[in-house]
């Protein structure tokens, strides 16, 4: 972690946090339609994670996607534009906030089932296996897809087969509503692995550091074909399990707790404490995403809603 | 779990030797009668130390539900072999009226609810059937048979995972028999690729997981036994990874019909040229092993289990001549609507 | 005594006047009453009513076990899809085991689910994806298109013997309606007019059983009568009163919020074409959803469904007011 990378870190996050924000706005106003996931409190995984990927690595993500797909490198005009059912959107519309695909960037997409992009991801860190390229694929999942029949059935794959894929577990405690305890016996989820023998640690999501450390060790193995690794990064989603959830199982001084650790403002404290950036640029990154939000905004608006014979056009691969 | 005594012992034996005696004839019908049997089956032979040692450890109310390698349990129960084989045959006093055929036996009098013909499907139902012994509330246990290969099927991680996180009164029973079909399991098992016994998945559940040799009945009756006190006591769940050989091929040659059916050698021979390995499981039969063992204590007079012998060997002349003399059921009775819905 | 509750109220008063009368009645899935503090968790305890995880294949799986052994679970499935993750439970085991076994089993389970929310849920949770179970002999289904229906049709899903998707319509959860109090069933297998007309007979389900209604009464203002009829179970399927209808009226259009290949109304439309060819006075006609995913954009999502403009104006096709096309 130097200068750099900690300001870079920031800039996605912001944009990721004003992307979210905007989108709630956006949500109330009913300018976005249907069912909205956010992140907002868990963007310092998604940027520190997709940071430091490339274009030509892969990345799935599931429901809540927003942020993995900003930090990929999807453009958020584009993005902003399919969620508001356009026809700039990276899906020309079909898609929305559940399905974002932008394959020029790697982000490979999300799928709306939980745990239905691991399967998948298998599949491609397995091409990149065949094509000898060092190339890595990155799954990000939730602790609720653990209980899923295909996560165990990815998992001996992955292990049997030692492919260079990276399950990163964005372990926020609550299964959609439910919390871990009424899921499973297990508290870590890189305990539920245990049994295959593979590589796996669990650190806290909100320290974005500590996010990068971790990540890059197992990067630097998976580019030289090792695999499969398991990250777990405990998260909390500070807001509902989707836009409108009422929230009723929520605990009221966890949420004080997660405030406090966010890590947005984490890692702007550290940026100060180091000198890497002064109040002025905390400030300014700050104001460039909210600003390029604005931007994507306008771009959507004007973007028109698709032609609705592309529906049968795009049944069948032609 | 109560102690064996002799009589136990020498019922014990007796099963084995039943549930062998049965799978021959099955086998052998295919040569002495081609065209009797239909379709697919598939044989407990080498199996029957476990099914016997895990069946011995139940008590009055105790359910359980298997595969389609499935003609063991209920021989063990008690079911008539007369209408075990005619279902295998498809015959009208088929245990199932002929519509289930080798794959689907069940007799739900006796605790056996039934099976599944999909690799790992039924023990997401036999972690459904414990939940409804804890509900009674009665001290009732659930043994859920299942195959090395079904521990990679999604079902068995969900249904593990809410049998312990809810203390259901079940014990997994996990037949190693090494193959998924002609696939051997470090071909297709992580832990098996890196030497480890299965049981070890039973950490990521939190769960007891043992291994046992499932060749000697006693063993697996004390494991299987311990396994179920504890369910009983409502400390949860357990798997046990018995190891078998299984000393058929996976199941009769699939073929068109007209085509003449039978067993092929097992796949150690067939897929990979290892007759030694195959050799080495015959010499290391439970069956004899067990005559001999019992024998050897005095448990049993050579006399007494040549006698058994005897009687099995009739008994399973009777089954297939039963078998063989009753009809098909009407065709009409396919259309039965009350069997479509109850 | 009837009063005024939503529809999404009578599914859970249906669940709990079933759970007081039968105690082998158990509800489980995911997200269900994770308090404690939940109604049903208060009445009935937490060993019958359970959160699981989002274990697909274990919860319909564990219901068919549970099923065997003597109870009768409703799973919670949320989402019609959910199922397919578990498809081998819900079409080749539940519906199965009991002709397998010549009738020594029985399979008692509710698959619960909701269906149809073509509300900007994009491709994964909106489809109509009922008219595949339809060719799953033992197992039922039940779309219930109104409160009191919603009550009465759970009701029966509960006591039925067999295994049941009982499919909620997302579009009409908070629709309001009279609903009987207490104990209330609706049977499978008897389809509701819910208009009657002379000129034409339109079948629909669920959300589409209003949309077949509202184009009734524009058609009314011009002159012409739709008999509008509701099969409310499609196994098992009322073909009966559809003929009868179709023998007075002469004309038939379907109406199904599932796509046109494989779907609900390519079944009746099979059914009458066979056994009511002579009542015919013009070719069936259907009003589908496309044949396609349903997409996320709100115009598109509204292209693709059927809605009154294309009901009616298929009506004054099979009348003849307008040219019979494609």
């Amino acid at each position: 972690m130097d200068a750099d990378v900690a300001i870079g870190l920031l800039r996605t996050m912001w944009r990721i946090r004003c992307f979210e924000e905007r989108v709630v706005q956006l949500k109330r106003s009913l300018q976005v339609h249907g069912l909205i996931h956010l992140s907002i409190g868990g963007e310092g995984v998604a940027a520190a994670v997709c940071g430091r990927l490339r274009d030509d690595d892969a990345v799935y993500s599931g429901h809540r996607a927003h942020g993995h797909a900003i930090a990929k490198g999807a453009p958020i005009d584009r993005l902003m534009a399919e969620l508001m059912g356009r026809s700039d959107g990276v899906c020309r519309g079909l898609g929305g906030s559940m399905h974002l695909v932008d394959a020029e960037h790697g982000f490979m997409g999300a799928t709306g089932v939980v745990g239905g992009n691991l399967p998948l991801a298998l599949g491609t860190a397995l091409t990149h296996h065949l094509q000898e390229a060092d190339r890595v694929t990155v799954v990000f999942f939730g602790d609720g897809a653990v209980q899923a029949g295909h996560f165990n059935e990815s998992i001996n794959l992955a292990a049997l087969w030692r492919l260079p894929v990276i399950f990163v577990c964005e372990n926020n405690g609550f299964a959609e509503f439910t919390s871990r305890e009424e899921h499973s016996t297990i508290e870590r989820v890189s305990d539920v692995v245990a049994p295959y023998g593979f590589e796996r640690t669990t650190v806290k999501g909100s320290d974005v550091p500590a996010v990068w450390e971790a990540f890059g060790g197992f990067l630097d193995a998976a580019r030289g074909g090792e695999g499969p690794f398991l990250l777990e990064c405990l998260t909390y989603r500070r807001r509902g399990h989707y836009e409108g959830d009422q929230q009723k199982y929520r605990d009221a001084a966890a949420e004080q707790e997660w405030a406090e650790r966010d890590p947005v403002a984490q890692l702007t404290r550290r940026a100060l404490d180091e000198g890497w950036i002064d109040d002025e640029a905390a400030a300014a990154i700050e104001a460039e995403a909210g600003e390029a939000i604005e931007e994507a905004v306008r771009f959507a608006r004007e973007s028109p809603f698709p032609e609705p014979a592309i529906t049968a056009e795009l049944v069948y691969a032609r | 779990m109560q102690e064996l005594d002799n009589d136990r012992l020498v019922w014990m034996f007796t099963q084995m030797l039943r549930i062998r005696e049965f799978e021959e004839r099955v086998k052998r019908t295919f040569e002495d009668h081609p065209g009797v049997i239909r379709g697919h089956t598939h044989l407990a032979d080498g199996a029957e130390a476990s099914i016997v040692g895990s069946l011995a450890t139940m008590a009055p109310g105790d359910q359980l539900m298997a595969t389609y390698r499935c003609h063991g349990y209920p021989i063990a129960l008690g079911t008539d072999t007369k209408s075990i084989m005619a279902e295998i045959y498809g015959r009208k006093s088929g245990l199932c009226g002929g519509y289930g055929g080798s794959m689907h036996l069940v007799d739900p009098s006796r605790g056996f609810l039934g099976t599944s013909g999909i690799v790992g499907q039924g023990i997401p139902q036999a972690t459904g059937a414990a939940w409804g012994a804890q509900l009674r509330g009665q001290g009732q246990v659930v043994l859920g048979f299942f195959g090395d290969g079904a521990s990679k099927q999604g079902a068995f991680h969900e249904s593990l995972n809410l049998a312990s996180l809810w203390k259901l009164p079940i014990v997994y029973v996990m037949e190693n028999n090494n193959y998924n079909v002609s696939t051997r399991s470090e071909q297709e098992d992580a832990n098996a690729a890196n030497g480890e016994p299965l049981s070890v998945k039973a950490a990521a559940y939190s769960m007891p997981g043992v291994t046992v040799d499932g060749g000697d009945p006693i063993a697996v009756y004390e494991t299987v036994g311990a396994a179920a006190d504890r369910a009983r006591k409502g400390e949860g769940p357990t798997l046990v990874e018995s190891k078998v050989y299984r000393l058929s091929a996976h199941g009769n040659i699939i073929a068109p019909p007209g085509v003449p059916l039978h067993y092929p050698e097992h796949e150690a021979i067939t897929t990979f040229g290892n007759r030694e390995e195959y050799e080495a499981a015959l010499r290391g039969d439970p069956v004899p092993r067990f005559r001999a063992r019992l024998v050897e204590q005095g448990a049993l007079a050579p006399e007494r289990a040549d006698e058994i012998a005897q009687e099995v060997h009739e008994e399973m002349d009777a089954a297939v001549k039963f078998a063989l003399d009753d009809p098909y059921p009407e065709p009409e009775a396919a259309a039965r609507a009350d069997f479509v819905y109850a | 005594m009837a009063r005024e509750i939503p529809y999404i109220a009578a599914v859970q008063e249906a669940i709990r006047v079933e759970m007081e009368r039968d105690p082998s009645v158990v509800f489980y899935g995911q997200d269900v009453a994770p308090s404690d503090e939940d109604p049903l968790v208060q009445a009935f305890g937490r060993e019958r009513v359970r959160v699981s995880p989002i274990s697909e294949t274990a919860e319909i799986g564990m219901a068919v076990g549970l099923a065997l052994a003597g109870y009768r679970p409703v799973v919670e499935l949320l989402m019609a899809e959910f199922m397919l993750v578990a498809m081998n439970q819900v079409v080749n085991e539940a519906p199965r085991l009991r002709y397998m076994s010549g009738g020594q089993v029985k399979v008692p389970a509710v698959f619960k689910a909701g269906y149809g929310f073509t509300a900007g849920w994009a491709g994964q949770h909106t489809g109509s994806i009922y008219g595949m179970f339809m060719g799953f002999p033992g197992l039922k289904i039940a779309l219930p298109s109104t409160p009191a229906d919603a009550k009465g049709l759970m009701a029966t899903a509960i006591r039925d013997d067999n295994p049941v998707c009982y499919l909620i319509n997302y579009l009409l959860v908070l629709e309001h309606g009279d609903v009987p109090e207490g104990e209330y069933t609706v049977p499978f297998g008897e389809a509701a007019v819910r208009r009657s007309g002379s000129d034409v007979t339109i079948v629909a389900t669920g959300w589409t059983v209003g949309r077949a209604l509202a184009a009734a009464e524009t058609l009314a203002g011009e002159g012409i009568e739709a008999e509008v009829i509701d099969p409310r179970t499609l196994n098992p399927l009322d073909t009966a009163t559809i003929l009868s209808s179709v023998e007075k009226t002469g004309h038939l259009v379907l109406v199904d919020q599932g796509t046109r290949h494989g779907g609900a109304s390519a079944v009746i439309a099979a059914e009458v074409a066979e056994h009511g060819f002579t009542s015919l006075k013009a070719p069936i006609a259907q009003v589908t959803a496309l044949d396609v995913t349903v997409p996320y954009s709100e115009p598109m999502e509204a292209f693709v469904l059927p809605n009154e403009e294309k009901i009616a104006g298929k009506v004054r096709q099979v009348l003849g007011e307008a040219p019979v096309a494609a």
